[in-house]
């Protein structure tokens, strides 16, 4: 189709050459072929963004394309084999690495030097370590997300908790939902994803490293009490042994649906929530481990990168910087927290708008690794033998730290 | 004139027809294979998979998948799996066979029916599972509480103890069509005059059972066992749509671990060599499944 794309577009210019003899052509169009794991029914990101691009540029036409998120790393991967990458893509921020490591992408550094739009001391520093390796760039945060908890202020009030006051501290945490579990109602106190799978990881990680560690150092006596105060919730029944198979999706449902009085997610739900959730809910930044302990909370969203086979580097270049241009309208437009220090101007939601953005700034990046997807399946495994008891805690977290390690000096 | 009559009687014809079957047989059964076996023994992932630098490196990814943690468990699971689903399929779809051997009104019909399942795409039948077997909302779990039979839920899908029997029991219902059908053909095709001159001859019902249907039957069964574990060992859908093979590896299986290597982690190499094993195991039954096809044209 590409090619097909390539070879009528050099006919009509040849056909234009041959029509008006010793007429200067036009300048020749240039196609950028672009993947994404947007929707274009839901208008969402890059759909409305590359047809506003094509009206400012009537000289490149981009061709967007759909790529389901779970086969983009492999469609990329079999595409960037066989030549037939696009020019520019999604890349979900943790796998920059493995395509970087790969040599399939652009160094945008030299370009950005340049840039009068693009600058990277704006980018929060999360967002900006899963695309800055040294003083090379490997891809433009498109937007970021977060998690923090939401919770239901009715039922805090019900269980004589102050709504006013979210837990600040895992202990507190811990002992809200225990008051805000009610079996016989069908209400757990909190809701997460432990699921085997990149979501598993995402909501994990944080509280590792809360507690000090990270995916490379996952065996501490900190990192033990973190999957072990996990386990507490799920033995407790404080949150559904189900928390092993949901979603954060299907997570949130059972908050939006009052079977659960919290619920850790991101700010991607709350489009869903305001129409779903017949109560007030609020949101809280995620608690730390002691008072006092450092925060921290997980990095979403993905970047805009260039491969390195594009044939048009500038243009791609052009695109990306105009794509950065729309920072601002990322939150109000597509639900994407802006991944760096703009103004938005009345932000929905404002109140959990101000919660997300104070997250983001405490937000890490998985990694980064170019063996991410086997460390993060270490971790899940560690999660899940934990949480069902096949394993201790500690146990689970050692075995998963000697995987990781040998991941790393494979 | 020699028209195609001769054409068609002729060796040249035997040996196109043999040349056309086999040639299909190579491009779409050998090939994919061999290659399987091939990239098994290279260190190979999915950004070398279509360049040149795909280096041999003997059985070593067979050494190393053998000696990951979860590789035993996922063998055992993978021979719980088939042995339970194969074995549940067979005796209740016999005993359906059986049932609908005796002629009611409205027999063959509801026999047609019971095919609804089977032609339902595995991932449907899953999704429609995990709904069912929802650990806080599910029907299952309804149902079992509100007549007492349980007073805590089970967690049929996280509870690392239960979720591959969940699988099994999905994978049963799903199979229990095909045995019937396969299993009735069988049966018709034993004369009645045989279990007639049995009951003159006083054999009851469980001696016929016994000394003349199973006998009459063994090729049929031998087939029905035989693709029943072919079919079970590709069973890929009902793991995706239900458990992942989790949690932690409790229901996970050689097949859906197989595509996990390769492309949840990109490990090509690692991937090739489940499938191959995997292949090894299904030669082995298919051997018995054509050693008991032969029985049957003996019959």
């Amino acid at each position: 189709m590409k090619r097909l794309t390539r070879l009528m577009t050099g006919l009509a210019c040849a056909a234009g050459i041959a029509a008006a003899p010793g007429h200067q052509a036009l300048a020749a169009q240039v196609t950028l072929h672009v993947w994404t794991i947007d929707f274009e029914n839901l208008n969402q990101y890059m759909f409305p963004l590359a047809k506003e691009f094509e009206k400012l540029h009537p000289d490149i036409k981009i061709d967007v394309k759909h790529v389901q998120f779970s086969d983009m790393n492999n469609d990329l991967a079999r595409a960037s084999i066989t030549g037939d990458a696009p020019d520019v893509s999604y890349i979900d921020n943790p796998y920059i690495d493995l395509f970087r490591s790969r040599g399939l992408l652009l160094n945008l550094a030299p370009m950005i030097a340049k840039s009068k739009v693009i600058d990277l001391s704006k980018f929060y520093p999360g967002p900006l370590a899963a695309v800055k390796y040294g003083d090379k760039v490997y891809g433009i945060p498109r937007g970021a997300n977060t998690l923090a908890l939401y919770y239901n202020a009715d039922m805090f009030k019900a269980a004589g908790l102050d709504p006013n006051k979210p837990p600040q501290t895992w202990p507190e945490l811990y002992a809200d939902a225990k008051k805000l579990t009610n079996p016989a109602k069908h209400v757990y106190g909190i809701a997460f994803s432990a699921v085997a799978s990149e979501e598993g990881t995402f909501q994990f990680l944080p509280w590792i490293q809360m507690a000090g560690g990270d995916y490379d150092k996952l065996n501490t006596p900190n990192d033990v009490k973190a999957l072990e105060f996990w386990q507490k919730l799920i033995d407790q029944k404080l949150a559904s042994p189900d928390t092993l198979v949901r979603s954060q999706f299907d997570s949130t449902a059972t908050f939006n649906a009052g079977n659960a009085a919290m619920v850790i997610s991101g700010p991607w739900e709350l489009p869903r929530m305001s129409k779903d959730a017949k109560f007030d809910y609020r949101v809280a930044l995620l608690p730390t481990m002691t008072e006092g302990s450092p925060r921290v909370s997980a990095l979403g969203e993905g970047d805009n990168v260039i491969l390195k086979q594009s044939k048009h580097p500038k243009q791609a270049f052009e695109f990306l910087e105009y794509l950065n241009a729309q920072m601002p309208r990322v939150w109000n437009e597509w639900g994407f927290l802006p991944a760096e220090r703009v103004t938005v101007q009345n932000p929905k939601w404002p109140a959990d708008y101000k919660v997300f953005l104070a997250a983001l700034k405490t937000a890490r990046v998985r990694g980064p690794s170019p063996q991410w997807a086997q460390i993060s399946q270490a971790i899940q495994t560690a999660i899940q033998s934990a949480l069902t008891h096949q394993a201790t805690a500690k146990q689970a977290l050692d075995t998963a730290q000697s995987q990781v390690e040998s991941i790393i000096n494979q | 004139m020699r028209g195609f009559g001769a054409f068609r009687d002729g060796r040249g014809f035997d040996i196109t027809l043999v040349t056309l079957a086999l040639a299909y047989l190579f491009v779409f059964a050998a090939l994919p294979m061999l290659y399987t076996v091939v990239m098994s023994l290279q260190k190979i992932d999915m950004f070398t998979l279509g360049t040149l630098n795909r280096p041999f490196v003997g059985l070593r990814n067979y050494e190393r998948v053998l000696h990951m943690p979860q590789a035993w468990r996922i063998a055992r699971n993978t021979g719980i799996f088939v042995a339970l689903s194969v074995l549940f399929q067979l005796l209740i779809g016999l005993a359906l066979a059986m049932f609908f051997q005796q002629e009611f009104p409205g027999g063959s019909t509801l026999r047609g029916l019971f095919l609804a399942g089977w032609v339902m795409p595995a991932l449907v039948v899953g999704a429609i599972w995990r709904w069912l077997l929802a650990g806080d909302f599910g029907v299952v779990n309804y149902l079992l509480a509100s007549t007492g039979i349980v007073h805590n839920h089970i967690f049929w899908i996280s509870d690392p103890h239960v979720a591959l029997y969940s699988v099994i029991i999905a994978n049963i219902w799903l199979g229990i069509p095909f045995n019937m059908l396969l299993l009735s053909v069988g049966l018709a095709a034993i004369p009645g005059d045989v279990y007639e001159a049995a009951a003159i001859d006083g054999a009851g019902r469980f001696s016929r059972f016994v000394f003349i249907t199973l006998p009459l039957m063994r090729a049929t069964l031998g087939a029905v066992v035989a693709l029943s574990i072919i079919f079970t060992m590709q069973q890929y859908d009902l793991f995706a749509a239900l458990t992942q093979g989790g949690p932690s590896n409790s229901s996970n299986v050689a097949q859906y671990w197989s595509w996990q290597l390769s492309f949840e982690t990109y490990d090509i190499s690692g991937g090739s060599v489940v499938a191959v094993l995997m292949i090894i195991v299904v030669i082995l039954v298919a051997a018995i499944y054509v050693r008991s096809t032969r029985l049957e044209q003996r019959v």
